[in-house]
């Protein structure tokens, strides 16, 4: 089936099918990519302070300063970056309404938003505020956010046309394990990453023909799982090697991937929209 | 010249033997999923590349990590921006291989071009000039006047690219539909296959059109 918000709410057709035509959407629309750019710079200010932010809480980029100090400098451009893909996305959204109506990716989308915001404001933040310290309303904002993000990915595992926008995320999560994984175990996993790709290329070009889909198809899904399997695993080995050496907790290192990965997954549904 | 090679590049390098041979920028720009995959990791990537050069943007023109030293604010960053631009440049330049004669007659990529050249310039002559003198600035909340003007500079131009590159898919200034004599030069029309109409062309003969008609 293909959840969409027509699913959700079949009434809502006329109205969402009249947006265009409401103010400010009918100003928008002839200036339509205008917004795009607008959406596209508000979108890499979150991006990027959110990496940054998080990133610190990894012990990986300004150790120089505390994690709080990381929140105060980029708390409120942050701030901006959610506010300015909210206000041009409304627009944008209303000008171009009914075609988001009937879109899977744009419902994992605004699980990703949704799940983001909470993620970020309910644990990310409060943590990186207090130096890494998670207090029980973190613990319980991080459980609902990722919950959100969660369904989300898995909206737009099972969505046909959409699905290979998942090796976004995959792809996002290989390189934060990368960056964030030290010593010996960085370069296991950077080995056993490129043996992985190295061997699904090997079967999909080699082994069978290019438009062999039916053979390909369960090839690459298995892959995917091999990917996801490999990655998660490295992420959980840093996970318990860091909790022990560094005292570093397991809720701060997952708020901290998960608070990059659930925008990322945004990102990359919202560019899955035009390829649906 | 170097359309010549473009289409040597689109139609004919990789090409095998057969009706149904492809090139290998055709079966790129044809391949199911792999272009969109392309397509969106050069416009994720963006999130890493620029959400953190802004950020350094921001420390030199003293807006934010104020009480910490410029160095280790851009020796920290920096090292992820890199990898965000080699990831841009690898995807760039395949996208740009699915469709080669496109994008060259396309004014906004070649807007995007010179603005890239011109922050790279700027990156350049902040390496060169600006910074040699760090060491006397480098924990000043608010840096000299030099370095934030490239800290502006480098701001706008990489806005300047990103919205270019928006705008690259619009069809606005298609070549062969009729837009302004000075875009059709600039994108170089005359040479593509829709070949060149002149905007202003069309106006006249439609004034002349009309002035026939009322005669």
């Amino acid at each position: 089936m293909k959840l969409t918000f027509e699913v959700l709410l079949p009434a809502l057709r006329p109205w969402v099918a009249n947006l265009v035509n409401v103010w400010p959407a009918y100003i928008i629309k002839p200036q339509y990519a205008n917004w795009e750019v607008l959406h596209i710079l508000a979108l890499t200010l979150l991006g990027g302070t959110a990496i940054l932010m998080n990133l610190r809480l990894l012990n990986v980029g300004i150790t120089e300063e505390p994690p709080s100090e990381i929140y105060r400098n980029l708390r409120r451009w942050q701030d901006l970056g959610v506010i300015g893909i909210i206000v041009s996305g409304i627009l944008i959204g209303m000008a171009n309404a009914e075609k988001l109506y009937d879109s899977t990716a744009f419902v994992v989308k605004m699980c990703a938003l949704l799940g983001g915001i909470i993620l970020t404001y309910g644990a990310s933040r409060p943590v990186a505020r207090a130096d890494g310290a998670v207090s029980g309303s973190a613990k319980l904002w991080f459980l609902l956010g990722a919950l959100i993000w969660f369904a989300g990915v898995v909206i737009m595992a099972t969505g046909a046309l959409i699905n290979v926008g998942l090796y976004h995320v995959i792809t996002a999560a290989a390189l934060v394990v990368l960056i964030a994984a030290r010593g010996r175990l960085r370069w296991i996993y950077l080995i056993g990453l490129v043996a992985l790709i190295a061997v699904q290329q090997g079967i999909t070009h080699g082994v069978y023909q290019g438009d062999d889909i039916a053979h390909l198809d369960p090839v690459n899904k298995v892959f995917t799982w091999l990917y996801a399997i490999w990655i998660v695993g490295a992420g959980l080995v840093r996970l318990l090697l860091t909790r022990r050496e560094e005292r570093q907790g397991a809720y701060v290192q997952l708020i901290a991937w998960s608070g990059i990965l659930v925008w990322i997954t945004g990102a990359a549904a919202g560019r899955w929209i035009a390829f649906e | 010249m170097i359309r010549e090679a473009l289409v040597w590049l689109q139609t004919s390098l990789g090409k095998g033997t057969g009706d149904t041979a492809q090139s290998w920028s055709e079966a790129l720009l044809g391949s199911l999923n792999f272009w969109g995959l392309l397509e969106g990791t050069h416009l994720i990537t963006l999130v890493l590349f620029a959400g953190t050069i802004f950020v350094v943007d921001l420390r030199l023109l003293g807006l934010t990590f104020r009480k910490t030293p410029v160095s280790v604010v851009s020796d920290k960053i920096l090292p992820l921006t890199v990898a965000g631009f080699v990831i841009l440049i690898a995807t760039g330049l395949a996208l740009f291989f699915a469709k080669p004669l496109v994008y060259y007659h396309n004014i906004w990529f070649r807007a995007k071009l010179v603005f890239l050249v011109l922050a790279m310039l700027n990156i350049v002559i902040f390496h060169t000039r600006v910074q040699n003198n760090q060491a006397a600035w480098d924990t000043l909340e608010l840096p000299p006047r030099g370095a934030r003007i490239a800290a502006m500079l480098s701001l706008l131009s990489w806005l300047l690219v990103i919205a270019m590159g928006r705008f690259i898919p619009y069809n606005w200034f298609d070549c062969g539909k009729p837009i302004p004599h000075i875009v059709n030069v600039m994108q170089d029309c005359k040479t593509s296959e829709q070949g060149a109409v002149d905007k202003e062309d069309m106006a006249k003969l439609g004034v002349a059109k009309q002035g026939g008609q009322a005669r």
